[in-house]
């Protein structure tokens, strides 16, 4: 009896604790829970609030600290207490506690997310944290971006700092379905991409009229950033899948901008809405893995007639091969729907590319026949498609060729060889029999 | 058997023939004299023949056991292990042969070597080794020994090396006499030539070849002497086991018909030869193509045109042979057969011809043809010419493999053409062909050893022969008649022999003290030789410490065993080839090359990535899927063998086939330097980083700066080495063997 | 000039008849033997050289059973025939038994060869 008070309060423990456990950061559930912010100013939280509030709505745990605050830590005893980090604090010169840019680059090393709002101030440490993840500011510490033909209209003459910007990149999986018809609003540094890094996306660019410059001083040189060269915004999707966005203003995160309407200059419509709280909801929606998040399980291959995988597979043998993708819609997985999903059977080079077809559930399978080549092979899937995570598999089985009696046998064309050897044995046995009874 | 007084048989053969045997009774004689007299040959009773055959058996044992004995230097030393590269990868071949039986085998395809192209080894090896090791194996523990497969590997060589004294007596019986035989069978057991490659541990193809190869001769000959069917069939057998275990049988497939040819030249030909060639030739080509990696190269390659040739030619001449002795005599007919040889003849060639030009029968492959002309392999394959066994032999190691042989063998070659027959004329054309590959190629005098020891041993015999029966019968002379002048009527010619004698048998005697003198001094240095030289393991090294006490530098097994125990499964491994035989057997992990040195591309890949600068390096590596990278360095210890000194080899082969790769630009002036005058390609390489890296930190020798190389004797010229795709995985305790772990790619670039 | 080396060739054919109706029975049983072997393989040649060689295992094995019992043969006639000195010690059972024995391995190597 006492048995199974025992049981009944363990299971009711579990029952209590199961929401806690739900709520930690797993690969079964990516999309991240508790999130820290830091804030050089307590303002921001204030300030901002209808950013952060639209987080908390879909279930974030906002963690807001001040920047320098010394109790601040990423991790202890080995374990991440966060599962993404929102940076925004630019004037930041160094950070409280036992984060630094290595503890940053780490956190974002070993999965998790990262977002980065830089400004007009901002120190160095935020510059070189977004050198670190293939972005870089303008060097020069006082200039913001500046454009003469698409700034936002507003009732002050400015210095065209506020700009409105439509250029986005062009994908469902990071804005969103549906279109953003209002320019985004933007004051701040701009930044380009380092080109050797192949993991940049600048999501929000500038006109190609724009240019970053002080704009309090004359321009003694020609700008360094013109164009549609600076970047506003950018995501990095690293190779672990972890998601980074740098933005060169904090105010776009800003209540002010989401709540004003925007006019660009040059054009007619004034639109009621700036489209900052959509573009930001959304993408904030791909940082935090809601959307475009895959994962590819049940890789298996088996010969055609056969159910378990072998070892080792044999010259112009017939296999199949299935996968199941499937992608995180924030609170499950659904299967994932493309038609271009391609499977390599690759050694140094491809041997065979199939398009994988589908049964529109995530179940995506072909066959083929192995090729003629022997050797050490793998099957490969490498997806890589804007705004999703990469899938990178890769699964080695040798190819023998044929042993020594697999070969076809009783070839039809050999058959005189076949009949002059017999032919040799019969005569041999009837020239015995013959020589030895020779009177 | 008690025996009959024995001088009946006059010639002074073994034991002084004293009527007078003591009669074994006498209780009250001394005991210790009666045993030591019964012990002595007279009171056996034996006959002279069985005397001899005691003689000889016993002889022929202790010969064997010799054999045996001599070679265990390396297993007394150290342990009980494989040595050198080779030996690894039959031991590996071995082990799986005798853990998944002989089809597994004979079909093997293996994917961890040569990654990714993987190696059909099944079809790519000589398999008569490692069956022969195995039936050993499986024999002994059918006999319920349990013993290891390494041991019985580690020992495999030795017994073959005392079973071919045992061939080679056989074979001098036959050529010459049971004495020479026996001198045949005493010089192989120690002669340096082979203990080089049969020493215990060098579990390698021509530990168990040289018998093959001997064996085969043997039968050859023996089928020649006797025209016997069932002789000439046992030596396609032996053929068949020689094509079994090493690719050196082109070597038998090649001298049988050119002696075959040089007998048909000078008329010296019977019907045992053509029993003896044909019945070998027909059966032994049959036998030979079983072996898969021989395939039908006996009729397809020009290495065994000339077997086919001389089979052809051998059936014409038969043929005409036996028509003419049909006809009897008539001179029409022999004009008429002449122009049927031409015919012949001319149809040979123009299939032959046919044959080349249009590449049916391949030519010479590299191997082989760099033996006709040396200063091919160095233009063309520089895979080959690399390997330090295959230069040219100085005087220098004809002296130390051979020793007194070396003269002896000109003296034999003498005796020979003294008495010509079959035999000596196949002995004296073995000699002279293996002995001039012996000069093209040093590892070629292991070939020739047999047939200098057996024509060494034909001098032997006949000189120390002649000298005995000189000794013996002067002393006979002055029994029957009186040494101090005699008066008969013989007396004046008795006289001045008589005179004469005692300084001929004096003379006599000093000669035989001399030759033995010189046996004596021959098996010194066998023995030193064998112990100072061919004993080593070469996967441990040893050196003299400062006290005169051996250290051990057994790093090689240290980085092997890390890479099995602390590696994914299924990590590869990319060395230079030398390594990858003992990376597969020892470490047990995919390589990328190994010394099977079958794709050159390959090799060349590697080799270019070593010489490439780093970021160069980490895109073909990226492209080979290698995980670590392994490089041996000599830098701390002065081992000389390391992966600097063979550098500039990784540049030929590398450039061999990518044009990238231009060896000047590793040489400053043509000269070869790694200090601060080196050239700047060859500081920032990927070879000097992995080998150098933290070098320069590090104070190797009393008085000399840091970063001081002992190999190579200079202080180098990088010390400041950045490594920024690799990372240390791990360095042995004397800096021999350094493991590096390609780092994945950036994350965030 | 051809027709002398016609009447050379008659008289060569009739030489060659004559002295070879002398060979005593059992060699001649050899000799046709050796005959029917070389024919065999003359048309296992053609053949190959009319329809290729693939699978040129099955052609040598085929070929070379035809050559090597036609040498074996001969083999024994040259050590039964007593015409020769040489092979006067050989008693003829010990060759026809070294004859069986080289015949027994060629077939159950050219077994395995066959394919």
């Amino acid at each position: 009896m006492s048995k199974l008070v025992h049981l009944l309060g363990f299971v009711t423990l579990n029952v209590f604790l199961l929401p806690f456990l739900c709520k930690s950061f797993s690969p079964e559930t990516p999309t991240d829970r508790r999130v820290l912010v830091l804030l050089d100013d307590l303002a921001i939280q204030s300030s901002h609030s209808l950013f952060f509030k639209s987080l908390q709505s879909r279930g974030f745990d906002l963690d807001f600290k001040l920047a320098y605050d010394p109790k601040i830590s990423l991790q202890r005893y080995g374990q991440y207490l966060y599962d993404a980090l929102i940076l925004f604090s630019p004037t930041i010169e160094g950070f409280g506690g036992s984060i630094d840019q290595a503890a940053i680059l780490d956190f974002v090393d070993s999965g998790h997310d990262l977002i980065i709002g830089a400004d007009a101030n901002a120190s160095d440490l935020i510059r070189e944290i977004a050198t670190e993840c293939g972005v870089d500011f303008d060097e020069d510490s006082n200039a913001l971006v500046i454009d003469h033909t698409s700034y936002a209209v507003s009732d002050t003459e400015g210095d065209h700092t506020l700009i409105a910007s439509d250029d986005f990149i062009n994908s469902n999986v990071i804005l969103g379905s549906k279109k953003i018809e209002a320019p985004v609003l933007f004051q701040g540094i701009g930044h380009t991409i380092n080109p050797t890094s192949s993991l940049v996306l600048k999501v929000l660019s500038a006109s190609p009229s724009a240019y970053s410059a002080n704009p309090k001083s004359k321009l003694s040189s020609p700008p360094s950033l013109t164009g549609s060269a600076i970047s506003l915004v950018s995501i990095v999707q690293a190779r672990n899948n972890a998601r980074v966005l740098i933005s060169g203003s904090l105010s776009i995160f800003s209540n002010r901008f989401f709540r004003s309407g925007v006019q660009k200059a040059g054009s007619a419509i004034k639109h009621e809405k700036s489209g900052n709280e959509q573009f930001l909801t959304e993408l904030s929606k791909w940082v935090f893995h809601e959307r475009g998040h895959l994962k590819a399980v049940n890789v298996r291959h088996h010969k055609v007639g056969e159910a378990d995988e072998p070892a080792v597979y044999r010259i112009n043998d017939d296999l199949e091969y299935s996968i199941d993708i499937y992608e995180w819609s924030g609170t499950s997985w659904e299967p994932y729907v493309a038609d271009d999903v391609q499977l390599q059977f690759y050694m140094m080079s491809p041997y065979v590319l199939k398009t994988l077809s589908t049964d529109q559930k995530g179940h995506y399978f072909t066959s083929f026949k192995v090729p003629d080549v022997y050797g050490v092979f793998q099957f490969k899937v490498e997806y890589n498609r804007l705004g999703y995570t990469s899938l990178s598999l890769s699964k080695q089985i040798p190819v023998r060729p044929f042993r020594h009696n697999e070969y076809e046998r009783f070839i039809p064309a050999a058959y005189p060889y076949y009949g002059a050897a017999f032919s040799m044995m019969a005569g041999f046995f009837v020239f015995t029999a013959i020589y030895l009874y020779n009177k | 058997m008690v025996g009959k007084p024995e001088s009946s048989n006059g010639t002074a053969k073994s034991g002084s023939n004293q009527t007078g045997s003591s009669p074994p009774s006498a209780l009250p004689l001394n005991l210790k004299s009666d045993l030591f007299s019964s012990l002595s040959f007279k009171t056996l009773k034996l006959k002279t023949k069985q005397q001899e055959l005691l003689l000889r058996v016993s002889i022929l044992c202790l010969i064997y056991i010799l054999a045996f004995i001599t070679r265990l230097f390396s297993v007394l030393r150290y342990e009980s292990m494989i040595h050198e590269f080779d030996p690894y990868f039959n031991y590996r071949t071995t082990l799986f042969l005798t853990q998944k039986g002989f089809y597994e085998f004979w079909n093997w395809f293996d994917s961890e070597s040569w990654y990714p192209l993987g190696r059909i080894i099944g079809g790519t090896l000589y398999p008569g080794l490692m069956v022969t090791a195995a039936i050993i194996y499986w024999v002994l523990r059918f006999l319920r020994f349990a013993v290891h497969i390494r041991e019985v590997c580690v020992l495999t060589a030795p017994f073959f090396a005392s079973n071919t004294t045992l061939v080679a007596y056989f074979f001098g019986k036959e050529i010459w006499d049971s004495g020479a035989g026996l001198v045949a069978a005493a010089l192989i057991a120690i002669c340096p030539g082979y203990i080089s490659r049969s020493v215990a541990g060098s579990y390698d193809n021509e530990g168990v070849a040289i018998f093959a190869l001997l064996f085969t001769f043997y039968l050859f000959v023996k089928a020649v002497n006797t025209g016997s069917l069932a002789w000439a069939l046992a030596s396609a057998f032996g053929y068949f086991y020689m094509v079994s275990a090493w690719g050196g049988y082109v070597f038998i497939i090649n001298l049988i018909p050119l002696y075959v040819l040089v007998l048909l030249i000078t008329g010296r030909y019977s019907m045992r030869l053509y029993v003896a060639y044909n019945c070998m030739y027909v059966l032994g080509m049959l036998l030979a193509m079983q072996i898969r990696f021989v395939g039908f190269q006996h009729v397809q390659s020009g290495e065994h045109m000339a077997a086919m040739g001389v089979f052809f030619l051998i059936q014409v001449f038969y043929f005409l042979d036996w028509v003419r002795y049909l006809l009897s005599d008539t001179k029409l007919f022999q004009a008429f057969l002449r122009i049927t040889v031409t015919t012949a003849v001319g149809v040979g060639a123009i299939a032959l011809g046919v044959g080349t030009a249009s590449g049916y029968i391949s030519p010479w492959t590299g191997r082989f043809y760099s033996l006709l002309d040396p200063t091919y392999a160095k233009d063309h394959i520089p895979i080959i010419a690399s390997v330090s066994e295959h230069q040219p032999t100085a005087w220098s190691s004809f002296m130390f493999d051979f020793h007194i042989l070396l003269f002896l063998f000109p003296a034999g070659l003498y005796f020979c053409f003294k008495r010509l027959s079959d035999a000596t004329i196949f002995i004296v054309m073995y000699g002279l062909t293996s002995m001039y590959f012996a000069g093209v190629m040093v590892r070629l005098i292991l070939v020739a050893t047999p047939a200098v020891c057996l024509i060494s041993a034909i001098a032997v015999s006949a000189t120390i022969k002649n000298l005995t029966q000189l000794v013996r019968t002067k002393s006979k002379v002055p029994q029957s008649g009186s040494s101090k002048g005699s008066g008969s009527s013989k007396g004046s010619s008795k006289a001045t022999v008589d005179q004469s004698q005692p300084f001929q048998r004096n003379g006599a005697i000093a000669l035989l003290l001399g030759a033995f003198y010189l046996l004596s001094k021959y098996a010194t240095h066998c023995t030193w030789v064998t112990s100072e030289a061919y004993s080593s393991p070469s996967i441990v090294l040893a050196a003299r410490g400062a006290h005169g006490n051996r250290v051990i530098f057994d790093d090689y097994r240290e980085a092997y065993f890390w890479l099995r125990q602390n590696t994914p499964p299924d990590a590869k491994v990319m060395s230079w080839w030398d390594y990858g035989y003992q990376i597969t057997a020892m470490g047990n992990r995919t390589v990328i090359v190994d010394n099977n040195t079958w794709n050159n591309t390959h090799i060349a890949t590697v080799g270019r990535a070593m010489s490439s600068y780093e970021h160069e390096a980490i895109e073909i590596m990226r492209s080979l899927d290698v995980d670590y990278v392994l490089v041996v360095f000599g830098g701390v210890t002065g081992y000389s063998s390391d992966d600097i000194n063979k550098f500039l080899w990784m540049v030929r082969i590398g450039g061999g086939v990518f044009p990238v790769i231009k060896e000047p630009d590793y040489l400053v002036n043509g000269e070869y330097r790694v200090d601060k005058g080196a050239a700047p390609k060859m500081l920032n390489c990927l070879m000097y980083k992995l080998c150098y890296y933290r070098f320069g930190e590090l104070t190797t020798e009393y008085g000399k700066p840091p970063g001081y190389d002992r190999a190579r004797g200079v202080e180098i010229g990088n010390k400041d080495i950045k490594l920024e795709y690799l990372e240390e995985a791990f360095t042995t305790s004397n800096w021999i063997v350094r493991i590096y772990k390609v780092k994945p790619p950036n994350n965030r670039w | 000039m051809a027709r002398s080396t016609s009447k050379d060739a008659q008289a060569l054919f009739q030489s060659l008849r004559s002295a070879y109706a002398a060979t005593p029975t059992n060699l001649k049983i050899i000799d046709l033997y050796v005959v029917f072997a070389v024919l065999t393989a003359a048309i296992q040649i053609v053949y190959m050289a009319i329809v290729g060689s693939f699978p040129f295992n099955s052609f040598l094995s085929g070929v070379l059973s035809c050559i090597g019992t036609a040498v074996l043969a001969v083999c024994l006639r040259i050590q039964v025939n007593k015409d020769n000195k040489e092979f006067k010690d050989l008693p003829p059972e010990r060759a026809f038994a070294d004859f069986v024995l080289c015949n027994l391995v060629l077939h159950l190597v050219i077994m395995n060869f066959l394919g």
